[in-house]
Parts: C-alpha cells; sequence; structure tokens
C-alpha cells in the first residue's frame, strides 16, 4: 500500500512542530545536569588541590542543584 | 593463517589502550608537524586540528561549489547537490532559527547556525568514514614506510574532531559570545546584563539571583560542549569495545577459533548495528547543538520574565 502524501507530510509537519517545542525542554534538561557537573567538578579539583575532600564536592554538586533547576523553573514558568 | 605468534600477540591485547589510542587526539610527541610552544600553548598540529582543517575546507569547497553552480544556472529549481543543500538550509532556517530567534533577527543569525550544522555534521560524519584505516592497511601492505614516518603518525590517532572536548569547547565560546552579542544587539550592552534577572524584585532576591544567572551563563557552553563530544566519543568506545571481544577471547581460551567464533556471531553484527545507530547519532547531534545554540541566541533576544 502506498502511504498517502497527505498523512507523510501532515507528520512531518507534526514531527517540526514537537521538535520545535522540544527546544526549551531540551536546553532546560541540559543546563541541570550540565550545572551539577560543572560545579561539582570544579568543587572535585579544588578538593584535591586543598585536600579538604570531600566538602567542596558536595558544595558544588549543591550549587549546581540550585542554579540547573532555577534554570528548569525560569523554562517552566516562561510567559509564552 | 593463524600461527602460535598471533595468538601470544592477543594474549598481550591491552583493550583499554588500544580503545584510547583510536578514539584520542595524537600525543604531542607523535604530532604530525612539530610547532614551537608560545605563552604555555603547543602549536603542533595533531590528528584531530588536522581533521578540523579538512573538514573546514571540505565545507567551504562543497558549499560554495554548489551555490555558484546554483547562482550560474537561471533556472529557480536547483537541481541535484544543490537541491538537497537547500532542503538542509531551508529547514534549519524556518524550524530552528525562526521559532527561537524571532523573525527580527532571522538573517542575522541564520548563517552562523548554518555554518555550526555544516560543520558539526560533517566533522561527525567523517569519524564513520574508515578513510584513514584504510591509509593504513595500505600503508601495512603495500607502502611499508617506517614507524616514524609522517603516514605514520596521520594514520594514528581519532578522526572525529569534534570527539575531543577541546574542538567543542571551541564551538560552544563561539555560542558564548553570540549569546552576549545577540543580546546586545537587540537591547543595548548594558540593557542585555540588565535582562539577564527579572526587574522589580527585592533587593535581597538579586543577591542570590545575579551569582546563579552568572553561573548559568558559562553552564549553558558547558552543556554543549560536553554532550557534544561526550556521544561522539561514547558511540565510537562502544563499537571498539565489542570488536576488542574478538581479541579478548581469542587471548581467555588461547584459541583463535574462539575469538573468530565471538566475532562473526556477537562482536560484528553488534557493532554493525551500532555503527547504523551512529549515523542516526550524527546527524541528531549535530542538530541537538545548533537547536541549543538557536534557543540560547533566542533567549538572548527575546527575554520574558
Amino acid at each position: 500500500m502506498k502511504p498517502d502524501p497527505n498523512t507523510l507530510g501532515d507528520s512531518f509537519r507534526f514531527l517540526q512542530k514537537i521538535v520545535r517545542e522540544a527546544g526549551p525542554a531540551a536546553s532546560a534538561s541540559y543546563t541541570l545536569l550540565a550545572a551539577v557537573l560543572l560545579l561539582g567538578g570544579i568543587g572535585y579539583v579544588l578538593d584535591r588541590h586543598y585536600e579538604t575532600a570531600p566538602v567542596l564536592l558536595l558544595i558544588g554538586i549543591l550549587l549546581g542543584l540550585v542554579v540547573g533547576f532555577y534554570e528548569l523553573a525560569k523554562t517552566i514558568f516562561r510567559k509564552p | 593463517m593463524i600461527t602460535p605468534e598471533h595468538e601470544q600477540a592477543a594474549e598481550g591485547f591491552n583493550a583499554g589502550e588500544v580503545i584510547i589510542g583510536h578514539v584520542s587526539n595524537t600525543a604531542h610527541d607523535q604530532a604530525i608537524i612539530h610547532l614551537p610552544t608560545l605563552f604555555g600553548i603547543d602549536f603542533s598540529i595533531t590528528k584531530h586540528v588536522l581533521m578540523i582543517w579538512l573538514m573546514a575546507a571540505f565545507v567551504f569547497i562543497t558549499v560554495t561549489w554548489a551555490v555558484r553552480k546554483r547562482l550560474k544556472n537561471d533556472t529557480l529549481v536547483p537541481t541535484g547537490f544543490g537541491n538537497a543543500l537547500e532542503a538542509v538550509v531551508q529547514y534549519i532556517r524556518d524550524a530552528i532559527v525562526l521559532p527561537n530567534v524571532g523573525p527580527k533577527y532571522l538573517q542575522v543569525w541564520t548563517p552562523l547556525i548554518l555554518t555550526f550544522f555544516f560543520f558539526i555534521v560533517s566533522c561527525n560524519a567523517m569519524g564513520l568514514i574508515p578513510l584513514f584505516d584504510i591509509l593504513g592497511v595500505l600503508d601495512r601492505f603495500l607502502f611499508h614506510t617506517e614507524h616514524h614516518s609522517m603516514l605514520n603518525h596521520i594514520i594514528h590517532g581519532g578522526t572525529t574532531a569534534t570527539g575531543n572536548y577541546n574542538v567543542t569547547a571551541g564551538l560552544a565560546v563561539v555560542t558564548f559570545f553570540a549569546i552576549i552579542i545577540a543580546g546586545s544587539r537587540a537591547h543595548g550592552f548594558l540593557g542585555h546584563w540588565k535582562n539577564l534577572v527579572p526587574h522589580g524584585l527585592a533587593w535581597w532576591v538579586y543577591i542570590i539571583l545575579i551569582p546563579i544567572e552568572i553561573v548559568a551563563m558559562f553552564v549553558k557552553p558547558f552543556a554543549l560542549t560536553m554532550r557534544l563530544a561526550a556521544n561522539m566519543t561514547g558511540g565510537h568506545v562502544a563499537i571498539l569495545v565489542i570488536l576488542s571481544f574478538v581479541f579478548i577471547f581469542t587471548g581467555l581460551f588461547h584459541s583463535a577459533l574462539a575469538g573468530i567464533g565471538v566475532g562473526a556471531l556477537v562482536s560484528v553484527p553488534l557493532a554493525v548495528g551500532i555503527s547504523a545507530l551512529e549515523i542516526i547519532v550524527v546527524l541528531v547531534q549535530a542538530y541537538v547543538f545548533t537547536l541549543l545554540s538557536a534557543v540560547f541566541i533566542g533567549m538572548a533576544i527575546n527575554v520574558h520574565h
């Protein structure tokens, strides 16, 4: 059976719409992950340097969570 | 023919070392062209630097060729490669840049996003084309160059430049400055920095918010850097791990037959499957980098709080 060209076009447009709307969500999720990784990593490096393990690592991860969730909240509560 | 020497070689197989050698940049003492160190930075040309240049030249030449060919013909409809190129360009403009950046700055930021997309997609795709491996096979059986020849140095090291954190960090730095420039163009230089935090809040909220926003400013390009490089390296590592089962099993059972059996039944079919997945990953990762860059630039231009 040959697919209906209209259905195919519609599906493609729908996919495009979903992908377009997913942009901010993708950015928020990656920011959450990267914030924890970046600040946790900085904490880990400073811990090794000052031999204060694991205080700075934990502070870094917590700060990363705060920044990440703040960005997530900003995306969620953004006015359309 | 499998000789006892082959089995002995398999026993000394170090999977970790081989895999790292295949995905990472060439070591600095094995650089293709040695250049002096300036300001603490080694300017030697390594494999990934060579790959960046090759892919940049490739993108520049093919796109320029297609566009010039299109301009020379008077027909409105492009044909062949030009047609495919136009479809991609139009898709990126209408589906990525327009909804995020908005119609006012569409023509300003589309070229940057397009450049990102084509450069990343060709760098990613190069990692799947075994051009240098074929060169390696030719060298081994035909050319027989010595160990420290330039050809030998070109063969070794990973071919996916976007699998190197330094390359993706360089791309993300461009995005970082693009965000600042986009915000400054739309709202003025001071306006952009004021837009980072919402207006009209109690003063003590700003004490918390301003540091958070400054960190978030650096986190966004960092997310781009890690995601692209990790995804490109991850797929290659998975393929190499699965293929090294052949040598690990040969060493484990002291029999080349075990290795060949595992290779034929498990490793090669799995590696083929993951390679097919990698083709999708190549496109998706280039797409996500460009999409996120467009989202970030759009956020600096269309500020809502």
